[in-house]
C-alpha cells in the first residue's frame, strides 16, 4: 500500500467539492483552513455540549441519593455501548447520501485506471473521502462530548475507547457504502441486459420506489419519536444478537465496561477481522467490476414508424408537441431529473405516517382537521410546479445548443414547457388529493376548493418558475447537472412563496372559523374566498407568463454559452 | 433531391462591420465577410480567434454589439428563427440529449423542422444506412461511441435539406469511410447549391474541402481567398495551408518551441 497515493486520491476527491459548489470552475479562492472549520465547529460543539452533561451531572451527584446516581451512570454508559451500532447505522445512511450527492463528482475525479495505483488504494481513499464532511464531523462531535462528561464520570478510559471504536465503525460503514455502490452498478448492468425494452421503466420504477424506502429510513430513524424509539432498541438488543458481525465493536465495548478483558479482547480482534474482510470484499468488487459500465439500454427495435401523436390534436404545433414528448422521455429517464417525482410522495409521507399513528406521535386534533386537508392537499401541486418550473430549461443542460439553433419560437418554448409543469403538477394534485380525501373523508364543497385553488396555484408558481428558471437557467452538465443558479433559485422561492401567499390569504378569514377554541362566525363564504383567490391567481399567472415570454426571447439571442 | 437553385439573394453570408464585446474582451473585431450561395468556405483561426463567435452570430445566437448580419437574405437580428429554418448546424462538440435513443433524436429534429413523417421517415432511414448506424438507432444516445454521437449530430443537421451547412468540426471522431460519405456529399449538396461553412483545425481537410479560406485571428480577418490567393499573400507560391496558417498567424516558430521541450 503506497499510503502517499492513498493520501494524493484523498486531496483529489476533497478538491472533488469545489465542482458542487463553485460555479466558475476557473477560480478559486479558497482558505487552507476552511475544510477543517467544520471539523473545529463540531469539536468546539461537542467539548461544549460535553462540559455542560459534566455540570449537570456533577450538580445531580451532589444531591441525588446513590441508588439514582448508580442508575444515571448506568444510563450513560449504556449510551456508550450502543453508539457503535448507531453510528453505523448513521454513517451508513449518511455516506450513502453523499454517494448519491456526489454520484456525478464520482465519476470525473474516479482514478484513471491507467495510472499505478493499485485498487487497494483507491478503495482506501475512496472509503476515507467517504467519510470526509458530515460523517467524520459528528463522530468528532459526538466522541468530544463523551470524552468531556467521562472526565466528570471518571470514565475516560472508556470514553477513549468509545471514540476509536466509533472512528472503526464510520469505517466500516464506508467500506458496506463502497461495496453497495459497486454492487449497484454491476446489478444494474444485468437488470438492463435482462429487461431489454422494459429497462427505461425497471429504472424508473426501481429509482422511485429506492429512494422512497430511503427516505422512509431516514425520517424514521432521524426524526420524532420514531429515533428515540430506535436508539433505545438498539440499546437493549445489541447483547441479544452479539453473534452479528455488525455490532461486534459494541460488544468489545460492553466486555470492557463489565470487566471480562478477555471477551473483550476476542471481540475486538474478530471486529478487526470482519473490518479488513469488508473491506478487502470492497478492494476485490473494485478489482472485478470498478471499470465495469452498464451496456447500452436499447429501448425499440424494428421498423421505424413516426407517430403522429394527439398533442397535435390538443391544439400543439409539431414543435411545441415534439418538446413536450421529449421533456417526458427526460423525466422519465433521466436519473437527477425522475426524483421529483419522489417530492410529493416525501411530501405526503411523514404527515401520513403521522395521520395514521404510524410514528407513535401524537395524532392531529379533530378541529385543524379540516385545516391540515387544504393544506396537504394543495401544496404538493404547487411545490411540483415550483421546482418542475425552476428545471426545465436549466435541464437541457449541454444539449441546450439544439434549442438555440433550432427553429423554436419563444412562445413554442414557453407554451411547450408551461404545459408539462402544469400537466405534471395537476397530475401530482390528483394523486395526492385522491389520498387526502382518503384519510380525512372532507365535505364535497371542501373538495371542490382545494382542487379548484390547488390548480390555481400550479397555474401562477408554474409560470413564475418558469420565467424565474429561463433568467436562471445553468446549463452546467458536468460534473452534475446545475440547472439554475443558486441566487435564481432562492429568488424563485421567495416569488413563488409570495405569490402562493397572496393567492391563500382570501381564505384567512374563512380558516380562523375552524379553530374550535375561536368559535367565530365566517366573514366571509368559502366561495366568495375561492373567487377573490381565483381572481388573484389568474392575473398572477398572466403577468408571470408575459415575463417567461419576455425571458426566453432574451435567453434564445443570448446563446453566450 | 435537394435542389436550391431558386435564391433571391446574391451573398448567402453577409457581415458589414460586425463586432462582437464580451465584456472588456474584443471577441469579433470589424469583420466584413461575402459568402457565395453554393460556396463551400473554410473558417479558420487559433483557438479563441473569434470563429465560434462568428457562427453563432450567423445563426442570431448572440448577439454583435455592431454591424450587420444578413444570412439567406434575411437579417439575423430581424428573424433568427427563419433563418435557423433554413440552416444546420454542428457544433465543435454536439452534446445530444443522451437519454434518447438515436431515433427518437432524429424523430425530434424532425418535428422540430416540420418534416413529414413519411419524408421523415424516408430520410432517416437512408441516412442510417449511410453511415453504418443501422442496428443501433434504438438504443439509447449514453451508449454511443463519440464517432457515432457525431454522425447523430450529422444527420440531424442534414435531415431538413437546409440551404446552408454551418460546421464545426465535422469529421471529428467519424472513421475515415463516414467522413469519406460527408466529404462527398457536402461535394454533391455544393452542386445542388448548398452553402456550407467549415471550422477546422485539421488544415487538410480544409484544403481539400473549400473553395474558400479565411484566416481569423484576434477577432479579425487576417485573410481570405482561394488557397492561391492565400499562397500569393504569404509570399509561399509552393506551400500548403499548414505552413501559410502559421506564417499568418505569427505561430510558425514551432522549431524553437520544439527545441525548447527536447532540452
Amino acid at each position: 500500500m503506497n499510503w502517499k497515493n492513498v493520501a494524493h486520491l484523498i486531496q483529489v476527491d476533497m478538491k472533488s467539492g469545489r465542482l458542487i459548489r463553485g460555479r466558475r470552475l476557473t477560480r478559486f479562492r479558497e482558505s487552507r483552513f476552511l475544510p477543517y472549520l467544520l471539523y473545529g465547529g463540531a469539536l468546539a460543539l461537542g467539548l461544549a455540549v460535553g462540559a455542560t452533561a459534566g455540570f449537570i451531572y456533577s450538580g445531580v451527584s451532589a444531591v441525588a441519593d446513590s441508588q439514582l446516581m448508580a442508575l444515571f451512570h448506568q444510563g450513560l454508559l449504556d449510551l456508550f455501548l450502543s453508539l457503535p451500532t448507531l453510528v453505523l447505522i448513521y454513517s451508513i445512511v449518511f455516506t450513502m447520501m453523499q454517494q448519491i450527492q456526489r454520484g456525478g463528482v464520482k465519476f470525473s475525479v474516479q482514478a484513471p485506471y491507467w495510472l499505478p495505483i493499485t485498487w487497494e488504494e483507491h478503495t482506501l481513499a475512496s472509503a476515507i473521502a467517504n467519510l470526509l464532511g458530515f460523517p467524520l464531523a459528528s463522530i468528532v462531535f459526538i466522541g468530544s462530548a463523551i470524552i468531556v462528561v467521562s472526565i466528570f464520570m471518571g470514565e475516560v478510559a472508556y470514553a477513549v475507547f468509545t471514540f476509536f471504536a466509533l472512528l472503526a465503525t464510520a469505517f466500516m460503514a464506508s467500506a458496506i457504502t463502497e461495496i453497495f455502490r459497486i454492487l449497484q452498478v454491476r446489478f444494474i448492468g444485468a437488470v438492463y441486459k435482462s429487461t431489454g425494452r422494459a429497462a427505461v421503466w425497471v429504472r424508473f420504477v426501481g429509482s422511485l420506489l429506492f429512494f422512497l424506502v430511503f427516505y422512509i429510513v431516514y425520517f424514521f430513524i432521524t426524526s420524532g419519536p420514531g429515533a428515540i424509539t430506535f436508539v433505545q432498541t438498539v440499546a437493549s438488543a445489541q447483547g441479544a444478537v452479539w453473534f452479528i458481525p455488525f455490532v461486534w465493536l459494541g460488544m468489545t465495548l460492553y466486555s470492557f465496561i463489565t470487566g471480562l478483558f478477555a471477551q473483550a479482547l476476542v471481540f475486538m480482534t474478530l471486529s478487526l477481522l470482519f473490518i479488513s474482510s469488508l473491506f478487502y470484499a470492497a478492494v476485490m468488487l473494485n478489482r472485478r467490476f470498478g471499470l465495469y459500465e452498464p451496456p447500452a439500454i436499447t429501448v425499440s427495435r424494428g421498423v421505424y414508424a413516426p407517430r403522429t401523436g394527439f398533442l397535435g390534436k390538443l391544439g400543439f404545433s409539431t414543435v411545441e408537441a415534439a418538446l413536450i414528448r421529449k421533456d417526458l422521455k427526460a423525466f422519465t429517464r433521466r436519473r437527477e431529473l425522475m426524483y421529483i417525482f419522489i417530492m410529493p410522495i416525501v411530501f405526503m409521507i411523514v404527515p401520513l405516517m403521522q395521520t395514521l399513528g404510524a410514528t407513535g406521535g401524537p395524532q392531529p386534533m379533530e378541529g385543524i382537521r379540516p385545516f391540515l386537508f387544504g393544506f396537504f392537499f394543495v401544496l404538493p401541486g404547487a411545490l411540483m410546479a415550483t421546482i418542475l418550473g425552476s428545471m426545465m430549461i436549466g435541464e437541457e443542460g449541454g444539449a441546450v445548443w439544439r434549442i438555440y439553433s433550432a427553429p423554436i419560437s419563444p412562445k413554442s418554448l414557453v407554451k411547450g414547457k408551461y404545459f408539462f409543469i402544469v400537466f405534471f403538477s395537476a397530475l401530482v394534485t390528483a394523486v395526492t388529493g385522491i389520498v387526502w380525501v382518503a384519510v380525512f373523508h372532507p365535505s364535497l364543497r371542501a373538495i371542490l376548493v382545494a382542487l379548484a385553488t390547488s390548480l390555481l396555484l400550479v397555474f401562477a408558481t408554474g409560470a413564475i418558475s418558469l420565467a424565474n428558471g429561463i433568467r436562471g437557467a445553468d446549463f452546467t452538465e458536468l460534473p452534475r447537472p446545475r440547472m439554475m443558479r443558486t441566487a435564481w433559485n432562492f429568488i424563485n422561492l421567495i416569488a413563488c412563496f409570495l405569490a402562493a401567499l397572496a393567492i391563500l390569504v382570501p381564505f384567512i378569514p374563512y380558516l380562523f372559523t375552524l379553530v374550535p377554541f375561536m368559535s367565530l362566525r365566517p366573514a366571509i363564504d368559502l366561495y366568495q374566498a375561492a373567487a377573490i383567490s381565483a381572481a388573484i391567481a389568474i392575473i398572477i399567472a398572466f403577468v408571470a407568463y408575459r415575463m417567461a415570454l419576455k425571458n426566453a426571447i432574451e435567453l434564445l439571442t443570448k446563446a453566450e454559452t | 433531391m435537394w435542389l436550391h437553385m431558386t435564391m433571391n439573394y446574391t451573398s448567402a453570408v453577409e457581415l458589414k462591420s460586425v463586432v462582437k464585446w464580451y465584456e472588456k474582451i474584443l471577441a469579433v473585431d470589424n469583420v466584413d465577410l461575402n459568402i457565395k450561395p453554393s460556396e463551400i468556405f473554410g473558417l479558420l483561426g487559433p483557438n479563441g480567434s473569434g470563429k465560434s463567435t462568428t457562427l453563432k452570430m450567423l445563426l442570431g445566437l448572440v448577439q454583435p454589439d455592431g454591424g450587420l448580419v444578413n444570412v439567406l437574405g434575411i437579417d439575423v437580428q430581424e428573424d433568427a428563427v427563419a433563418v435557423k429554418r433554413q440552416v444546420g448546424y454542428v457544433p465543435e462538440a454536439p452534446r445530444l440529449y443522451e437519454f434518447l435513443t438515436g431515433i427518437e433524436y432524429l424523430d425530434f429534429i424532425g418535428d422540430i423542422y416540420g418534416i413529414k413523417a413519411e419524408e421523415k421517415r424516408e430520410r432517416i432511414n437512408e441516412y442510417l444506412k449511410a453511415l453504418e448506424l443501422e442496428g443501433r438507432e434504438g438504443d439509447m444516445i449514453s451508449g454511443y461511441s463519440e464517432g457515432m454521437k457525431q454522425k447523430v449530430a450529422l444527420i440531424s443537421a442534414f435531415l431538413h435539406r437546409p440551404k446552408l451547412l454551418v460546421l464545426d468540426e465535422p469529421l471529428s471522431g467519424l472513421d475515415p469511410r463516414s467522413a469519406r460519405i460527408v466529404k462527398d456529399l457536402l461535394h454533391e449538396l455544393k452542386a445542388q447549391g448548398v452553402t456550407t461553412i467549415i471550422s477546422t483545425h485539421v488544415l487538410e481537410i480544409a484544403q481539400a474541402l473549400c473553395d474558400r479560406i479565411a484566416i481569423m485571428y484576434r477577432g479579425k480577418l487576417l485573410a481570405l481567398g482561394t488557397m492561391d490567393e492565400l499562397r500569393k499573400r504569404a509570399s509561399m507560391p509552393d506551400s500548403g495551408l499548414e505552413d501559410i496558417f502559421l506564417k499568418l498567424t505569427g505561430t510558425g516558430d514551432i522549431r524553437a518551441v520544439v527545441e525548447e521541450l527536447l532540452k
